[in-house]
């Protein structure tokens, strides 16, 4: 029996959790650049925070897919008397040659029993010994088989200084099959590696470091906000004065200097500094909307129906600024995004977990960022970044029409 | 906002009763000046200032590594002295007292700079940080004032159509639009610029960009130096342009919406003025009002925000400076950098507060009752 007030808690929160969320989306739906950044948000939760438990973080350098363009796959190249071999099933018993430090070796480990494998030595970056040794080998007919990487046997072949070997390559070995391997959706890096995994894994800490930062900043601005709004006096002047003060200090840059002196250990506790640094603005926001809150007519009804400034606070302010608070959230959310990212690509703030902040750092640093091929490895995350701003931006101005169209009147 | 044209009251009250006749004649000029909103705006400023200056002296006294030890570690490997003869070497080279406390820097530092003396830096002693800061800076202020003078004008003109036609395909375009200039990041804006046109399409050769101005031209007042500048902040002006237009456009927008609503509007036109004059002379102009306080805040904002896009496009201006006073922990620069940027954001609060009563005079009416 006295189980069932509490049963029927338990069978009603959840349902009506799930109408108001209803309710959201379907009010959200309305607005439609809105709802497409909602939608956004909810695949960058996917992407970042699903995904990752099943896509391996690749993480093996493999020296022949130096920054590969999108979709570059490893290829089979035979000699051009046996077209007929494009696979290495088809391959069987044959000999077929590897070369080590690339994609080869770890690609050709499950034939390892039906194929006689013969394995050359990558030595200098490009074209090593490794290489044209192999191709000399496959137009002489020793191996039957080459695999190796698209951009590598181009570099090879077409920029191959010796004359009589460029010559013996484009006549003697053709490419049989461009689609082996799985297709690297977004290219690889500088170390040859997947970039479509990293930017998987690469988004989660940075998501995470711009909520902690925007959730700090707007619990210190809402609730010394607030106070100051509601207290006023002495209190009031003090946080506004403190607020201005911190406004008149270039933000950024105090966090560049910042970075400097704090060994940020982990990147999450960049988010904490951020937070710590960017509320003065939103406080100003809050003890506004706060101030205009107090002044309506609901407000006024409940203070002359006596009620208690508890009740005030939190039955009639509190409630009514949830959406402006929202708004605020999302905004300081995009502020401490920008801020870290500046960071990173300036080079300031932790590398060690591999984000796509590093990425772009990496991509400049390495020289990527210059070279059409493998613009990929800084252009991917700079996108996934700029959407993900985008996104929140339009979810926030939505909820700001859709929800709030009263605040946005007043303000 | 300005609660400060009340006139002085003659007879003000005492201060409290317990002081002393002295105390109560020393705090009486104090408690004028704290009357008086200009001289209170400008206080506060000087305050400001002072606290941020000693924040950043003793922020930068708290960065692991000194100067000293970054180069000792350069020339150890170089070299190969020992660390000893290092360290005396690159000490004596350096303009640094080693014995002084840092109480006595920073009272040192403090008295130079009321001559108006940021010192001379640290790494590369007889170099003046305010000659290097004058070195660096224009080019940051010419670019930024650039950048954000153009997106004003084009984000007054585009948001009045916005407000105008609410809801229309227009306003949804451009809002959309606004949406990505103020969500993306500037810098994310000048990756964007160098990987498209510059890498992808090759419009034009970043690699020659870098820098003010091409290597090998003098500067002075000739075509060639100003041409080349220009070619060289182009980049930069425009990354600024898109990042910033989004925030203006939004603003004139919502400042319109509020101005189409009042009386004066209704009553011009049903006095049938034409529709143009309106527009300009009666909703423009008292829509843009508001927007050249913004203008004024946003400025330190701009200059500090551009850190990063200089580094982007290796444009050689004040985050440049600040950036490379970092690395080599050159204290005196970095101070002097930190210091110039933050007298620069609070005097362009400080400009907007005393002008915007100016500029409106409905302010000064309001702020009276």
């Amino acid at each position: 029996m006295a189980g069932s007030p509490m049963l029927k808690l338990l069978v009603s929160l959840p349902l009506d959790l799930l109408r108001g969320l209803y309710r959201f989306v379907h009010r959200l739906s309305t607005n439609k650049p809105g709802f497409v950044g909602f939608l956004g948000l909810l695949l960058y939760f996917f992407v970042t925070f699903i995904m990752p438990d099943f896509v391996e973080f690749d993480n093996e350098p493999k020296l022949d897919q130096i920054a590969g363009p999108i979709g570059s796959r490893i290829q089979l190249a035979v000699h051009r008397d046996n077209p007929q071999w494009d696979s290495l099933e088809a391959l069987a018993g044959k000999t077929v040659g590897v070369v080590d430090q690339t994609g080869g070796p770890s690609f050709i480990e499950p034939w390892r029993d039906t194929l006689a494998i013969e394995k050359y030595r990558w030595t200098s970056r490009r074209q090593g010994p490794g290489i044209p040794a192999a191709l000399t080998d496959l137009a002489n007919k020793e191996i039957d088989g080459l695999l190796i990487f698209s951009k590598t046997v181009n570099q090879v072949i077409v920029e191959q200084e010796d004359a009589e070997l460029r010559q013996l390559f484009q006549d003697n070995v053709i490419i049989s099959n461009s689609t082996l391997g799985p297709p690297h959706l977004l290219g690889t890096d500088t170390q040859g590696r997947d970039i479509a995994s990293h930017m998987v894994h690469g988004g989660q800490i940075l998501i995470l470091t711009a909520l902690i930062g925007g959730v700090i900043a707007t619990m210190i601005a809402l609730f010394f906000g607030s106070l100051s709004a509601l207290a006023g006096g002495f209190i009031d002047k003090f946080f506004t004065a403190l607020a201005n003060l911190f406004l008149a200090i270039p933000q950024f840059i105090l966090l560049v200097v910042l970075a400097g002196i704090i060994r940020f250990d982990s990147t999450l506790y960049l988010g904490v500094i951020i937070g710590l640094l960017i509320w003065p603005a939103l406080l100003r926001a809050i003890r506004a909307q706060v101030l205009s809150l107090r002044e309506r007519d609901f407000v006024e009804a409940a203070r002359s129906l006596g009620l208690s400034m508890n009740h005030i606070i939190f039955r009639e302010i509190l409630p009514n600024m949830s959406s402006y608070v929202l708004i605020n959230l999302i905004f300081s959310i995009t502020i401490a995004m920008y801020f870290q990212i500046g960071l990173v690509v300036l080079g300031l703030a932790p590398i060690s977990d591999y984000t796509w902040g590093v990425m772009i750092y990496f991509g400049r640093s390495r020289g990527t960022l210059y070279n059409p091929d493998g613009a990929s490895m800084a252009l991917s995350p700079v996108l996934a970044i700029a959407l993900f701003q985008v996104c929140l931006v339009l979810f926030a101005r939505a909820v700001e029409e859709v929800f709030d169209p009263r605040l946005r009147s007043a303000g | 906002m300005l609660h400060d044209q009340q006139p002085l009251a003659t007879d003000q009250q005492p201060p409290a009763p317990n002081l002393s006749l002295m105390t109560a004649r020393l705090y009486d000029p104090l408690l004028k000046v704290y009357r008086n909103y200009t001289a209170r705006v400008f206080l506060q400023a000087i305050i400001t200032i002072w606290v941020v200056m000693t924040l950043t002296f003793v922020l930068v006294r708290l960065m692991p590594g000194n100067p000293v030890d970054v180069l000792v570690e350069q020339i150890l490997t170089a070299e190969g002295i020992s660390y000893q003869e290092a360290y005396d070497r690159i000490a004596a080279s350096f303009n640094i007292d080693k014995d002084a406390t840092p109480l006595d820097q920073y009272l040192q530092w403090l008295g130079d700079l009321l001559r108006l003396d940021l010192g001379t830096s640290i790494t590369s002693p007889g170099t003046k940080v305010i000659d290097e800061i004058a070195r660096f800076l224009p080019w940051t202020v010419f670019a930024v004032g650039t950048g954000l003078l153009i997106s004003f004008v084009l984000g007054i003109f585009a948001g009045m159509p916005m407000a105008y036609y609410r809801g229309s395909k227009l306003d949804h375009i451009l809002s959309f639009f606004s949406s990505f200039s103020t969500g993306v990041p500037n810098y994310i804006w000048g990756l964007l610029i160098i990987i498209g046109p510059g890498i992808s399409w090759r419009w034009f050769d970043i690699g020659a960009l870098r820098g003010t101005y091409d290597v090998g031209l003098t500067p002075g007042v000739n075509a060639e130096f100003i041409l080349s500048a220009l070619e060289h902040a182009a980049l930069p002006v425009f990354t600024y342009i898109i990042a910033i237009l989004g925030t203006w456009m939004l603003s004139m927008k919502s400042s319109t919406t509020g101005v189409l609503n009042e009386d004066y509007v209704n009553v011009a036109e049903a006095r049938g003025l034409k529709e143009r004059t309106v527009i300009s002379s009666y909703v423009g102009r008292n829509a843009a009002l508001p927007l050249f306080t913004q203008l004024t805040i946003s400025i330190g904002f701009v200059l500090s925000s551009g850190v990063v896009v200089e580094e982007i496009f290796v444009y050689w201006g004040i985050g440049h400076l600040l950036f490379q006073s970092i690395t080599v922990r050159d204290y005196t620069t970095l101070q002097g950098v930190v210091l110039l940027l933050t007298a620069v954001i609070v005097f362009s609060n400080l400009f907007a507060d005393l002008t915007y009563g100016l500029l409106d005079p409905r302010v000064r009416v309001s702020g009276e009752k």
